[in-house]
């Protein structure tokens, strides 16, 4: 078989895979809705944060409102995103907590792909439900002149944010691996991606928006790229050139991470020792 | 051969509280982690607000201090209950489905008392960090004072009421999955809803009127905004008769109704497939 075939012969099995998983899911109904509400809920409270701080503090760092709400409408779409298509790598220390991760390594899949498809997102729906009519609202409302060029830019940065957020949590996820108890960091980062990655870093302190921007790179997720977009790219921090190439960033940043990931496997030791 | 004497109720309740806060002393990597993750908490915490009032000298009634004083207090409050029971294995839902809730109903400490124990020893545990955290905070300068001494005293109070509704809230979802088998979504709901409601995201003075009359009705903002409020003076004391009472309402409500789910949970639990 070619390598061609060996693709969407893998692509199929994990076709069949989402579908099972996603029919388990609907085995609790109650808990099927509530987890598309979690999707909602955190989304909108993020929301809710995000417009009373613009509405009580109107300005931030010299950017406009509805440029304030294009960062937080980016990045909660690319966060959707994150979670329907590499979520699970945040709950990677309860895999290797129940053993799961033993059970994975004997079957005939990468293990990476089985993580991912160990269970269907649920809560990616309202997640996604919310991100999307936020983003719609966000980009509705901003003046810009919405050419071919700048549709394509505000693509990828949210597919780079996608990958900036996927590489974060992966990164992460490889010291489960090793420490299940390392869980409290990926909550935690999350806790501060969803506290500092909706608003201009500009406002912070030097030595914090650096932080950030090269420690943990919330500032490509979509600060970078809404600057760029919106044209706000002085005193990022980082020269405007490497503001506009944070989808490529971003996309270097993943396969970095798993490389590191797949490093961490080969030093993977099960619960049991 | 001597008979060993079952232990009496509290060494009984110290055994038990202790479980969590012991298997946190004995891994200093984690604690290590605990301290650098609350330190660098506040001091984000401490720089967003103070950046958010560069322009401006007061806000929804709240000066520069007040406001940063509100969401330090915030965060390290939620720090008290930050332990995470789901690594011990030690979570309602777990037990329900292994199976090994019925051992909870076998045990000389009764189901209920377990919870609460186990629930003591978890937030004792997280106030102690909260409580170094505050003295630094306050040495430091980071924190301004209780906005009089009776406002200090006051705060205390309601703290520890707001807790106790936290607690209910919390043991209210567990006793849910008796009957749901699942619950983690649920869970996870009133987690973002605390978080939200009871003004751990930003100060609910902030927020749409509409937002803080729905809060009012609502047992969130007991749990969190009264308390730091008081704090930093923002609700007067001669508001604090009323306010108490509604912690207390809270309280009482939560404690008759989880002390029927309890109750009700207990005809649920089968052993050996009933």
């Amino acid at each position: 078989m070619d390598s061609v075939s060996r693709f969407f012969a893998a692509w199929r099995v994990a076709r069949r895979i989402i579908a099972l998983t996603f029919r388990a899911r609907l085995e609790y109904r109650a808990e099927f809705l509530m987890n598309v509400g979690i999707g909602i809920v955190w989304q909108v409270s993020i929301i809710v944060f995000a417009t009373v701080l613009l509405g009580r503090f109107p300005g931030m760092g010299g950017w406009p409102s509805d440029a304030v709400l294009l960062i937080a409408a980016m990045r909660m779409l690319s966060h959707g995103l994150f979670v329907l298509f590499f979520g699970r790598v945040y709950f990677l220390s309860l895999f290797v907590q129940e053993g799961f991760v033993d059970g994975f390594l004997l079957r005939p899949m990468p293990v990476h792909r089985q993580v991912q498809l160990a269970y269907f997102p649920t809560n990616a729906i309202g997640d996604l439900l919310v991100g999307v009519s936020m983003f719609t609202g966000a980009v509705w409302s901003i003046d810009l002149d919405w050419t071919l060029p700048r549709i394509g830019y505000v693509i990828a940065g949210l597919l780079g944010g996608m990958l900036m957020e996927a590489a974060i949590f992966t990164s992460l996820s490889s010291l489960h691996l090793r420490f299940p108890a390392a869980q409290a960091w990926s909550i935690w980062t999350e806790e501060l991606l969803a506290t500092f990655g909706n608003y201009p870093l500009k406002i912070l302190p030097g030595v914090i928006s650096g932080a950030f921007t090269f420690l943990l790179p919330l500032a490509f997720i979509a600060y970078f790229p809404a600057a760029v977009l919106t044209g706000h790219t002085s005193g990022l921090g980082v020269p405007a050139a490497v503001a506009a190439a944070a989808p490529l960033i971003a996309l270097a940043a993943y396969v970095g991470s798993r490389y590191l990931w797949k490093w961490s496997l080969r030093h993977y030791t099960g619960v049991n020792g | 051969m001597t008979a060993t004497a079952a232990p009496t109720t509290f060494p009984r309740a110290w055994r038990t509280a202790r479980v969590t806060p012991l298997a946190e002393l004995l891994a200093p990597g984690r604690i290590a982690a605990t301290a650098v993750r609350l330190g660098l908490q506040v001091f984000l915490v401490t720089c967003l607000w103070r950046a958010l009032y560069a322009g401006t000298h007061s806000s929804a009634g709240l000066v520069k201090e007040q406001a940063v004083s509100y969401a330090v207090l915030a965060a390290l409050a939620t720090r008290i209950r930050g332990l995470d029971r789901g690594a011990g294995r030690d979570t309602v839902i777990q037990h329900i489905q292994y199976g090994t809730i019925v051992y909870w109903f076998l045990r000389p400490v009764p189901p209920q008392r377990y919870y609460l124990y186990r629930a003591l020893g978890d937030q004792a545990y997280g106030f102690a960090w909260a409580a170094v955290a505050y003295a630094l905070c306050r040495l430091t300068g980071v924190l301004q004072a209780p906005a009089s001494a009776g406002a200090g005293a006051a705060f205390a109070v309601s703290l520890l009421l707001g807790q106790i509704v936290l607690y209910y809230l919390t043991l209210l979802i567990d006793l849910l999955c008796f009957w749901t088998i699942q619950n983690n979504s649920a869970l996870l709901i009133l987690q973002f809803a605390q978080n939200l409601l009871s003004g751990a995201y930003a100060p609910l003075w902030f927020f749409p009127g509409w937002f803080v009359a729905m809060s009012a009705v609502l047992p969130f903002q007991s749990t969190l905004n009264v308390p730091l409020s008081l704090y930093i003076g923002r609700i007067p004391l001669s508001d604090l008769p009323a306010q108490l009472a509604v912690q207390a309402v809270w309280v009482l409500l939560l404690a008759l109704l989880t002390r029927l789910l309890w109750r009700r949970a207990a005809a649920r639990v089968v052993s050996q497939g009933g």
